[in-house]
């Protein structure tokens, strides 16, 4: 069982390896059966281990298998090791599985491109880096994971290389998530020479052996995991790279920048939540972080007009979402909510990606219109998607685990109504922007027409994940509807459940609070997108609206606050002005040589008067010493 | 007698490929990659089986007379760190005839003999245990190196071949000075006047003469590393020197200040290093920080590169003045990796230049699309630049992180900003030369069998380091623990803790 | 004088008898090969001649001269040098107009001279010798007359010169006036003795010391050097920079060694400032210089400064390492100028850097010689001028002169820019320029002075000893 645990991330990786060296010379097809199938194979390894691994728990909950001694020196380890345990089951099953789909979709998506094998070979190795990040056993292995997910994530934004812009998104992406890696790893350092370990779960049982609750260095080392976390999976204020990110094909949007590599944060917090439950203020903090995130971006979706940029300020605020989840201790509420928000938002992808391929690389929803009769089946599951991102009520997977996490946020001990208030804002902008969204580009008249319906291989992954996003939902059912809690078993072996707080608060009123606002949110988007878009023109005019636009100006403040100050550091001292001391050296020397050049004139005279000197000066010391 | 052999192989093999360079163009490729590689074989051998050396102080040690009236004897040992480092010498050595196979078609004997001869060189100084006759080969690395800037180097050589030497020589003679004084001082103590670095470990002197002496063998040290304010050397040389002089120059001659610093600073000087490592660190990571912005203001691809090696050199600087196991495993280990990942950029910045005669930025771009290997393999070595997991260099820093973090918090945050300057700058050479509009519509080809078979090892080894670099750290150990004694030495000597 | 005394004047009275010897054979016909060829075997049996007299020494004869291990080893180097300039005088001289012969007279007085200088016990035989040798000079630098520098050259020399003699003929005249003697042995207890009140002593000396500093070419009596290095027909300024420094320094070591002026604040001083003066100025007046041989003659500027470091060691490895440091500078100078003798054609001697350019593609062999010569005269290791400054630095540092060594190893930075350059020239991109053949002996020279170099930079160990054997004072 642990060697097929291994064969897990080593099949993408083989894929990898197979596509970089051959891949320029094989034919497509052999390349795409390569590409999805290591993918898909992985897919059904997963499903093999999960369901032993359900079935027939292994003591102590956890699968591992060690391939060989990475680092070992000083007293620092760290192995090729992975480990299997309920959280990363949760999210190699989401790794491989929606991956492999957005895999199979790409086939179709990415045909005819130059790059082609190319594509398939960053997609497998970012599955590789995916993998090894969530099943890594020490520290040091995830690092390498979060890293390889970074690069590739790179790699895939700026896959269109030709175009400078892409290039540059795909820099913004990799230096910003740099800063917060750069912070993660001081994090390791401060966890490795205090705690003696980068194995995860020794660090874990050291950490709360050794460190009392809020402890300065508990809360230092949290911070700085916060850190990594923040940069990876854009949260404020580090948020600004993800939207610039759209500008990889689509499917990278929806596999990277949406349903997995982005939540490599929430998944780093989780697996370490001893170390933020010893760090309540970090905790706090992290819930503060998604809630503002998921209203920022929340009022930034609203004015975009890029299809895939709205989805890219929903995908930050769904995160959001999760960092609210996980500062108020609800672990497995954020892990259900990454799992449902992959599905749908995975979905969301790759129906908007279908509908912009087939309008010809047209972005801007204002240019859409009408497609509901044009493409039915993207547009059922695009709506699908679309309702259950605004957490429609009872039908939609995205209902329950938002409403779950809006519950705790009020009701757990660490949350607070200013949270819940938050959540529940933040769930009116997603629908009314989800709506906006659905209303402008399928609904009113058509403005580009599309030259074909999209194939199989499109529509096929589209639609599993459109069933996963309605049905997903239901097992895990709040208390007030049958209590059905599949999802939380099994993660409660591994995460501590919620404390609650408020248990008189009845879970109901939440329920139906938040029905209220998301059906408020679609019905408003309704009046005001499609029935009186006057409504709506002047306030895409307004100045506030264009400042959501710009993400809250976070790029201009950046822009003035780092990047100026560093070009204008390079410019100024391009030539190095320490390079002067050598050339004043030289300066000097080359003065001394003229001066005394003057002095050899070749004339008799002055040789004699020089010989003079020399006599003087020598009798005058004989003559005084 | 084996190590001697080492050296002289490559004497030999230098003058032949020299006197062959008269009748033909290729005896001299040919004889210089044979001799090279019986040197890396022998080496490799000795690698291999190191466990059957039994556990001295050092795994082949040859003493033989050669100035007895200076006392000065030719004193050649190996220990782990100069067994990696000789094999890095003449991998390095290898793939440098390799890339010149084509770019250097002109006085191609004298070109042999000069790289066969700084190699000599090399592999002299990461044997010698004699302070003499490491000086002697110090220096005499030095010319070869000149002549090899000054006759194949590009448009500015001439000034660049001056101020290496210059810089070198002046700085080299400092550490002469503090050598002959060590010598003396040595001399006085105990009657015994000898240059042998067993006998002169543990020299007891004032503190101010120690700090003074140290000060000397760091100015050679430090310049040769480089370390600003030290540094400007080597922007000219890296970027003027033929390719092959360029990996040999980031590649090894760098490496021996590093490997000088390990060898002769810390165990010849314990106390006064102890007194200097805060101004060593706030060396360290100046030199990471200015190095890494001055990579990133460069248009000319070549000093973009040599600027990067400032900046990564400055994490050596940093891990020296740590004094811990982790942080030496990770200095030893960035010597390598830097080694490999610079040398393999500027074997990229050759190719590019043998194609397209150019090494302005500003002229590049798009090349992917007409050399994918080629664009590939830049990724690669730019990853590896930046310090992405998986590859040599993060081994390396993060190593050197850990073990500085324990002595100094402070300084080791400051040289983690390096990590995203180098990320910058990184990326900025894989953006500027493959990715993006092409700037200039260029005819070229892509990478050939041989240009494959050098890139391909390198990437071999970059990742064979990041992924498997236990045989080095355990190669690395003994000579680790050597030089870390000294300094535990001086702490029990003053009862007190110097490291934090 | 006993039979024995006359067995160690046998080296001194073959070179004295052969230039005689040389004037009859003139007188009956003018044969400039069989000349040539009898200077070199007048040479090389003088030589061997140094072996046979060597169970005989040390002998004095009367209070003149005093041949002992020291005069021998200088006396065998000088005769050396002579020998290997002679090689390398024939083809430069060849194509001489006329009169050719008598330069190898000449250069046998020289040499003469210098030999008494080196056993000199007397300052009778040091003015003689010295004299012996500068006349020879003024003659020997004027010698190709029809050339542009050559007749000025000469007579700036004889100036100069003989202003310096004049001082050097006074003190000698104020030191006898004090001690009432001629000879060393007398006036050295006098003067290492002697105190403050001892003016007309101290004064005495300090003009000698004009005398042997211009000959030496030390700042500030230096002056001459440049015009008559470049002006002199090359195998002279060899001689000049060879020969004739090494027997005078010789010399002033014996003399300095002999008065323990190391002891003495004011020689001290004086040396000190001396030295330091000729290392800066010397270098710096090089650093642009275009002219060979002006840069040579800079450096040997510089070169004597280094070397009056060893008189302030104040033992006797300071003598082991002058004297290494002479026979060092002499191979590389023999290199050096060799190069530029063997480069000269009829018309114009090679000194302008030009005529270097690549030199190496076109004559790698000569140019190796030239390069090994400039980098030991830079001190890179591998050569013999290496060890030869390691020498310097390692008894200065013994010594603690701090000031010295450091002022020297900043000169050593300098003085690299300059052999740089050369070296450069030598092997840049070749120009069209033709050069003349090289003549068998030329490579010979250049063969022996190569080996000399490598061999005494790679293994100076027997040297060392035999220098250890041969310097006992």
């Amino acid at each position: 069982m642990t060697l097929l645990l291994a064969l897990i991330p080593i099949l993408p990786l083989f894929g990898f390896l197979v596509l970089s060296i051959f891949g320029g010379r094989l034919p497509w097809k052999v390349v795409a059966t390569i590409g999805t199938g290591s993918v898909g194979l992985s897919a059904l390894l997963t499903l093999i281990i999960g369901t032993v691994f359900l079935s027939l728990p292994s003591p102590d909950g956890v699968y591992a298998v060690n391939l060989w001694e990475w680092i070992n020196t000083g007293g620092l380890t760290a192995n090729i090791s992975f480990r299997l345990d309920a959280l990363s089951l949760v999210f190699i099953f989401v790794v491989t599985f929606v991956g492999f789909l957005i895999h199979v979709y790409s086939v179709e998506f990415m045909k005819g491109d130059e790059g082609f094998s190319r594509f398939f070979a960053y997609m497998n190795l970012f599955v590789f880096s995916m993998l090894v990040l969530v099943l890594a056993d020490n520290l040091l292995l995830l690092y390498l994971g979060w890293e390889g997910v970074g690069l590739c994530s790179y790699l895939l934004i700026g896959f269109w290389y030709k175009e400078p812009a892409n290039g540059y998104a795909a820099r913004k992406a990799f230096i910003i998530t740099r800063v917060g890696d750069t912070a993660m790893i001081i994090g390791l350092f401060l966890l490795f020479i205090n705690l003696g370990t980068l194995n995860i779960n020794e660090l874990m049982q050291q950490a709360s052996l050794k460190w009392a609750m809020g402890s300065p260095l508990a809360l230092l080392t949290a911070a700085l995991l916060l850190g990594g976390a923040v940069g990876k999976s854009a949260q404020l204020p580090l948020q600004t790279w993800l939207p610039d990110a759209m500008a990889g094909p689509s499917p990278v949007s929806a596999l990277i920048h949406a349903a997995t590599m982005v939540t490599a944060g929430v998944y780093l917090i989780a697996r370490t939540h001893v170390l933020f439950a010893l760090a309540p203020a970090v905790q706090t903090a992290v819930a503060v972080i998604g809630a503002l995130t998921l209203l920022l971006a929340g009022f930034s979706a609203l004015t975009q007009h890029d299809l895939k940029r709205i989805l890219a300020y929903s995908t930050i605020s769904q995160i959001g979402y999760m960092f609210l989840a996980l500062g108020v201790g609800a672990w497995s509420a954020a892990i259900f909510h990454f799992m449902v928000h992959a599905f749908f938002k995975a979905l969301l992808f790759l129906a908007g990606g279908a509908v912009i391929l087939l309008l010809h690389e047209e972005h801007d929803i204002f240019k859409m219109g009408g497609l509901r009769k044009k493409m039915p089946v993207i547009f059922w599951t695009f709506l699908i998607g679309s309702a259950s991102l605004a957490a429609l009520p009872l039908i939609t997977a995205g209902f329950y685990s938002k409403d779950q996490i809006l519950w705790f946020a009020w009701s757990a001990s660490n949350g607070s109504p200013w949270l819940w208030a938050a959540g529940f804002v933040g769930a009116f902008l997603t629908s009314l922007y989800t709506f906006r969204m659905v209303f402008i580009t399928f609904f009113g008249e058509t403005k580009t027409e599309p030259d074909h319906q999209p194939g199989k291989l499109i529509v096929i992954p589209i639609v599993i994940l459109a069933v996963f996003s309605l049905l997903a939902g239901f097992i895990e059912l709040p208390g007030s509807m049958g209590s059905f809690h599949l999802f939380s078993d099994v993660l409660n072996t591994l995460l501590p459940s919620v404390i609650l707080s408020h248990e008189n608060v009845s879970e109901i009123v939440f329920q139906v609070l938040a029905s209220v606002i998301s059906l408020s949110g679609i019905y408003l988007a309704y009046v005001l997108y499609l029935k009186k878009p006057a409504l709506a023109g002047s306030f895409n005019k307004s100045r506030i609206s264009n400042f959501f636009y710009s993400g809250w100006g976070f790029d201009r403040v950046y822009d003035i606050v780092f990047v100026k100050p560093v070009v204008w550091l390079a410019d100024i001292d391009k030539n190095d002005f320490i390079d002067l001391f050598s050339k004043g050296i030289a300066m000097v020397t080359i003065f001394f040589n003229k001066a005394l050049s003057l002095m050899q004139n070749g004339k008799v005279r002055w040789a004699v008067m020089a010989l003079a000197i020399g006599i003087v000066f020598i009798l005058t010391i004989m003559m005084n010493l | 007698m084996i190590l001697l052999d080492l050296i002289l192989i490559l004497l030999t093999g230098g003058l032949l490929a020299w006197i062959t360079g008269k009748w033909s163009s290729i005896l001299p490729r040919i004889i210089s990659f044979i001799a090279i590689a019986i040197d890396l074989l022998l080496t490799l051998s000795i690698f291999l089986k190191q466990e059957g050396f039994g556990h001295t102080a050092w795994l082949i040690n040859y003493r033989t007379n050669w100035i007895p009236s200076f006392g000065i004897s030719l004193h050649l040992a190996l220990d782990g760190l100069s067994l990696l480092l000789l094999l890095l010498t003449f991998f390095l050595g290898l793939l440098s005839v390799l890339i010149s196979w084509k770019e250097i078609r002109e006085r191609v004997g004298f070109f042999h003999f000069n790289i066969l001869w700084i190699l000599a060189g090399i592999a002299g100084v990461f044997l010698s245990m004699d302070l003499f006759l490491f000086y002697f080969f110090w220096e005499l690395m030095l010319v070869p190196m000149y002549f090899l800037i000054g006759i194949w180097g590009h448009e500015n050589r001439t000034y660049a071949s001056y101020k290496f030497f210059l810089y070198t020589q002046a700085s080299g003679l400092l550490m002469f000075l503090s050598i002959l004084a060590l010598y003396f001082i040595h001399g006085r103590n105990t009657g015994i006047f000898t240059f042998d670095y067993q006998e002169l470990l543990g020299t007891s002197m004032s503190a101010p003469i120690a700090f003074l002496l140290m000060l000397g063998f760091l100015a050679a040290f430090l310049v040769k590393l480089p370390i600003v304010p030290l540094h400007n050397w080597l922007p000219d040389a890296h970027t003027e020197a033929p390719t092959a002089g360029s990996v040999i120059l980031a590649g090894l001659m760098l490496k021996t200040g590093a490997y000088g610093l390990l060898r002769f600073v810390i165990p010849l000087f314990p106390e006064a290093s102890v007194r200097f490592a805060p101004a060593g660190m706030i060396l360290g990571v100046i030199g990471i920080l200015y190095g890494a912005k001055l990579a990133f203001a460069q248009t000319d691809l070549k000093r973009l590169v040599a600027y990067t090696s400032v900046s990564h050199m400055g994490f050596v600087m940093l891990g020296v003045f740590a004094f811990n196991t982790i942080a030496y495993q990770g200095v030893v280990m960035q010597i390598i990796a830097h080694a490999i990942s610079t040398g393999a950029l500027f074997i990229l910045v050759g190719q590019l230049q043998e194609r397209i005669h150019t090494r302005d930025l500003n002229l590049m771009g798009g090349l992917w699309k007409q050399t994918p290997v080629m664009g590939a393999m830049g990724l690669i070595f730019a990853m590896a630049s930046l310090g992405l997991p998986g590859l040599a260099n993060f081994v390396a820093e993060f190593l050197i992180l850990t073990g500085t973090f324990r002595a100094n918090i402070l300084m080791t945050c400051l040289a983690s900003i390096g990590l995203v300057a180098a990320t910058i700058y990184s990326l900025r050479i894989v953006q500027k030369v493959f990715l993006g509009k092409e700037a200039t519509v260029w005819k070229m080809k892509d990478l050939s069998i041989r240009e494959k078979i050098v890139c391909g090892s390198l990437v071999i080894v970059v990742f064979w380091l990041g992924l498997f670099p236990q045989p080095v750290i355990n190669t690395a150990k003994p000579s680790v623990i050597k030089t870390l004694n000294s300094i535990e030495q001086v702490s029990i000597n003053q009862n007190t803790n110097p490291i934090p | 004088m006993s039979p024995s005394d006359f067995l160690c004047l046998t080296p001194v009275m073959i070179i004295a008898g052969a230039p005689i010897l040389m004037m009859l054979t003139i007188a009956f016909t003018r044969n400039y090969k069989v000349i040539y060829g009898f200077s070199l075997t007048a040479f090389s049996i003088a030589f061997l001649s140094l072996f046979f007299i060597l169970p005989a020494i040390p002998c004095r004869i009367s209070t003149l001269f005093i041949f002992d291990q020291y005069s021998i080893l200088f006396s065998g180097i000088i005769i050396l040098a002579s020998l290997l300039i002679t090689l390398l005088s024939y083809d430069y001289l060849l194509y001489q107009e006329s009169e050719k012969e008598e330069y190898f007279i000449i250069l046998f007085i020289a040499s003469l001279g210098s030999l008494l200088l080196v056993a000199a016990s007397n300052f009778v035989t040091l003015f003689l010798g010295l004299e012996m040798l500068s006349i020879s000079l003024y003659v020997l630098i004027a010698y190709r007359r029809s050339r542009d520098h050559s007749i000025e050259a000469g007579v700036k020399y004889l100036i100069l010169a003989s202003v310096s003699s004049a001082f050097l003929l006074f003190g000698m005249g104020l030191i006898y006036l004090d001690t009432g003697s001629l000879e060393f042995d007398k006036i050295v207890p006098a003067l290492s003795s002697a105190d403050h009140s001892a003016t007309l002593l101290f004064t005495g000396f300090g003009m000698m010391m004009v005398g042997i500093g211009f000959k030496l070419a030390l700042v500030p009596f230096h002056m001459w050097t440049p015009d008559v290095y470049q002006g002199a027909p090359v195998p002279v300024t060899t001689y000049i920079a060879t020969v004739s420094k090494g027997a005078v320094m010789a010399l002033l070591l014996r003399f300095f060694f002999a008065i323990r002026g190391f002891q003495n604040p004011g020689f001290i001083l004086i040396i000190t400032i001396l030295a330091i003066l000729s290392m800066f100025v010397g270098n710096l007046l090089a650093l642009r210089q275009q002219n060979i041989k002006r840069i040579l003659a800079y450096s040997s500027i510089a070169n004597m400064g280094y070397l009056l470091v060893t008189l302030l060691i104040g033992n006797e490895t300071g003598i082991h390492a002058a004297i290494f440091y002479i026979v060092s500078y002499i191979i590389t100078s023999l290199g050096a100028f060799g190069v530029i003798t063997l480069l000269s054609d009829r018309q114009n001697d090679a000194d302008k850097l030009e005529n270097y350019k690549g030199l190496f593609w076109k004559r790698p062999w000569v140019a190796i010689v030239f390069t090994l010569s400039l980098l030991s005269l830079a001190g890179i290791p591998l050569t013999t001028g290496f060890i030869a400054k390691f020498y310097i630095v390692f008894t200065g540092i013994n010594s603690g002169l701090w000031l010295l060594v450091i002022s020297l190893i900043i000169n050593s930075v300098i003085g690299l820019y300059y052999y740089l350059r050369v070296i450069t020239a030598l092997f840049s991109p070749a120009n069209e320029e033709k050069l003349p053949p090289v003549s068998l002996a030329g490579h010979l020279v250049l063969g022996i002075v190569a080996v000399g170099i490598v061999w005494l930079g790679v293994n100076p160990e027997g040297f060392l000893s035999l220098i250890a054997h041969f310097s006992v004072l």
